[in-house]
């Protein structure tokens, strides 16, 4: 094996990965921060409400699938669990946001560090909007989704998968 | 209200973030580099050849793909960042694994707010290879 040509390749390669993601990661945590600090998502989130009757969910949902949408699943986990905990949202709810946001989640990171390495950008982005939107439409227009809320019963009865909550 | 110690915070969270990535990239971006300088490579491309056609990608893309899905997004991007893709066939593999990735941890997650697991993991499965197979006639 041609351990000279490995190193000389592997060694520069790997230095350089590392500046790249730093390059992308340290002004996007800062540009979060800000928009954390001044409370842009809650803002965003009561714009957005109004739109949530589109696939037929409540104005509340709006806030955790922004912050799933920007922040990543596990933020957006986090922030449902909550919601649901405290009877905000009902299966219904829960369940097309998290059809949603396993579409479309951290999209601002992903799409940042994928268009570094050469993709394009608007149409991996677009991709899971679209992707997203239209699935999760379709599956609030089900009879199932009816059926099967009613079978959950009244809001705040989130029944956990038995992971750690 | 905007201090100084915002930009701090996000600054030292930035950092933290970089060095959770380099933790996966670097290591999976050695190991498939590593590869490359061994037979193994091809053979694993040439086994993957016939199913990665229909996404318009060639056999090492397979790596990436697995990569992603069992690992993390990190550990493709280090894949990727080490083998030599065209901008058509990264967006196409974007494309599949941004739809579904770090399938165990993930799904796991959902299923704590009240959804199955394995439903979610096919369904993600699922939109993954019709985006690629999409994808592959589009671009």
């Amino acid at each position: 094996m041609d351990w000279m040509g490995y190193l000389h390749e592997a060694l520069p390669g790997a230095g350089q990965n590392v500046l790249l993601m730093a390059a992308i990661v340290i002004p996007l945590m800062i540009v979060l921060e800000v928009a954390r600090e001044l409370k842009i998502l809650d803002w965003a989130a009561r714009r957005m409400s109004p739109l949530m009757g589109f696939s037929r969910l409540s104005p509340q949902a709006a806030f955790p699938l922004l912050v799933g949408i920007i922040f990543g699943i596990a933020y957006g986990a986090g922030v449902l669990i909550e919601e649901a905990r405290s009877g905000r949202l009902d299966w219904k709810d829960i369940f097309l946001i998290n059809i949603f946001l396993s579409v479309c989640h951290a999209v601002v990171e992903d799409t940042a560090l994928f268009m570094a390495v050469g993709a394009n950008g608007p149409v991996i982005l677009l991709g899971r909007l679209i992707a997203a939107v239209l699935i999760t439409w379709l599956i609030s227009r089900t009879a199932w989704l009816e059926r099967e809320n009613l079978r959950h019963g009244a809001p705040g009865e989130v029944k956990s998968g038995g992971v750690n909550c | 209200m905007l201090t100084a110690a915002t930009f701090k915070t996000g600054f030292q969270r930035g950092l933290f973030t970089t060095w959770k990535l380099a933790k996966v990239i670097v290591p999976v971006y050695l190991m498939v580099t590593l590869l490359k300088y061994t037979p193994v490579m091809g053979l694993v491309a040439g086994f993957f050849e016939p199913l990665m056609h229909f996404f318009g990608l060639p056999g090492e893309a397979s790596l990436v793909l697995v990569l992603g899905k069992v690992l993390n997004l990190y550990a493709a991007l280090g894949a990727i960042s080490s083998l030599e893709l065209t901008g058509r066939e990264i967006t196409i593999i974007a494309t599949m694994l941004l739809l579904s990735h770090n399938l165990p941890v993930e799904s796991a997650v959902s299923a704590g707010t009240g959804v199955s697991a394995i439903w979610i993991t096919v369904f993600r499965l699922g939109i993954s290879v019709i985006s690629g197979l999409l994808l592959n006639l589009m671009l």
